[in-house]
């Protein structure tokens, strides 16, 4: 049993918090009332991202065969859904990309996995047509933000967790929690109210692996969850927690879910994902593998 | 030795014996490694889904990404390399599913019966699998020796 308690764990964390311009980014996003032009204002000032947009937009503005210059210009190119998905993913805590030895993740995975859950939440509710896009994302990226945090702690406990795995037939969480005392989506919610991100967001890092935990069904946390799991289920980035997790039936019967869906969704997240890697890496492979 | 990388939905052949093909993460996607002795051509394939049929603009784009369209390409871009049917030595792993799965997620058992399916009907014999279960599985193919590495959370197995 671990002798850190959650609140020093996450009290004593040596993350960074967010960007300043990502939590900007977030607000806006999170805003029913905002449009295009707020995310415009949110990125303006940011030379990375921009650089990135101008790129992408006459990288995919060829064939009309002009330059683009403005942010503006290449936001209109490339349409709302990807501009905020290349500025959102250019903001991700730089912890998700490095290696997480205690969740067998190498450089790069946990990241690809939070993209991937991300992407996989939105695509989601587009179809659905349930939650709100820009939440379903950040959620998604974020879901799995604890693990960051309790790397060192389960590095020190892995035999033992692989252990428990292996005899117990449990899942990671469930190894975790007796482990360590507590969890990641405990540890990343805790860490994520510090940060102040809205309620929403908190709710479904929380309550990723255990949506029937709450009173009241909650769409993100249900499509957070479906989402991690078609992600795992697909190979997206799941490292040793694999497959070791639980599809809740509730939620799977709630929005009447085919596998069928999973599949054809499944297959767009990849093909979505792999060029966002692009962007990142610039040859579309894992973040590792540069 | 040169490490080549297989992408989720994504397939290499070649005949650089120094090489050795590698794919991580193997949930319930496949991955279905080939090798020629003779001709020392080697390949692998990390498909994730069963049939193309449930998005034919993605089956025609992205083959490596299903069963039915991927594994005849895995084929044919080796036997350009001269690899010989008759000679490949077939190798084949991952399918696995969830812990819990609510029956809802059934999608390693069919990407595994999709394949034993396409090489019944082919006449291609496994040689050698590390199919099912929970685990997620990262494989090497060894293109010297046609050594089949499969290395998982509980360890390391050799085909």
């Amino acid at each position: 049993m671990s002798v850190m308690t959650i609140d020093q764990i996450v009290n004593e964390a040596n993350l960074p918090r967010l960007p300043d311009s990502a939590m900007r980014l977030i607000a806006v996003i999170n805003d029913p009332n905002s449009g295009m032009n707020d995310i415009i204002e949110t990125i303006r000032f940011d030379q990375t991202i921009t650089a990135e947009l101008l790129r992408r937009a006459n990288a995919a503005d060829i064939g009309a065969g002009r330059s683009i210059t403005t942010l503006d210009d290449a936001v209109r190119v490339l349409g709302t859904g990807r501009v905020m998905r290349i500025a959102m993913a250019a903001q991700t805590p730089t912890e998700l990309m490095k290696a997480q030895e205690g969740y067998g993740l190498s450089p790069g995975e946990l990241w690809r996995h939070s993209v991937g859950v991300a992407l996989m939440a939105q695509l989601l509710g587009r179809k659905l047509g349930v939650g709100n896009q820009g939440v379903l994302f950040t959620a998604g990226l974020l879901h799995d933000v604890g693990k960051t945090l309790l790397n060192t702690h389960m590095r020190k406990e892995y035999a033992h967790i692989v252990k428990l795995v292996a005899d117990r037939k449990t899942t990671f969480l469930e190894a975790e929690q007796e482990a360590l005392g507590f969890s990641h989506p405990e540890v990343g919610a805790r860490l994520c109210e510090k940060w102040g991100l809205p309620d929403v967001i908190v709710r479904a890092i929380r309550y990723h692996h255990e949506p029937d935990a709450l009173t009241e069904p909650d769409e993100t946390v249900d499509l957070t969850h479906v989402a991690n799991v078609i992600c795992r289920v697909m190979g997206v980035g799941g490292g040793d927690e694999g497959l070791l997790v639980r599809a809740n039936a509730d939620v799977v019967s709630r929005y009447g879910l085919k596998e069928s869906l999973f599949e054809s969704l499944g297959a767009e997240m990849v093909m979505e994902l792999k060029s966002i890697q692009k962007v990142f890496t610039g040859t579309g492979e894992a973040p590792d593998a540069r | 030795m040169a490490d080549k990388v297989v992408d989720i939905a994504d397939l290499a052949v070649t005949d650089d014996h120094d090489s050795t093909l590698v794919t991580y993460s193997l949930g319930s996607c496949i991955g279905v490694a080939i090798w020629d002795p003779v001709a020392r051509v080697g390949g692998l394939l990390h498909y994730m889904l069963p049939e193309g049929a449930i998005s034919p603009e993605k089956a025609k784009s992205n083959p490596a990404m299903f069963c039915d369209t991927g594994v005849p390409q895995l084929f044919r871009a080796a036997y350009k390399l001269g690899a010989d049917k008759k000679r490949l030595i077939v190798k084949v792993a991952g399918g696995s599913q969830l812990l819990d799965n609510n029956g809802a997620f059934n999608i390693g058992k069919r990407n595994y019966l999709a394949l034993r399916k396409i090489f019944w009907k082919n006449g291609v014999m496994i040689d050698g699998e590390h199919v099912g279960g929970s685990i997620s599985r990262t494989v090497r193919l060894n293109v010297a020796d046609g050594k089949f590495l499969i290395k998982t959370r509980e360890g390391e197995a050799t085909l």
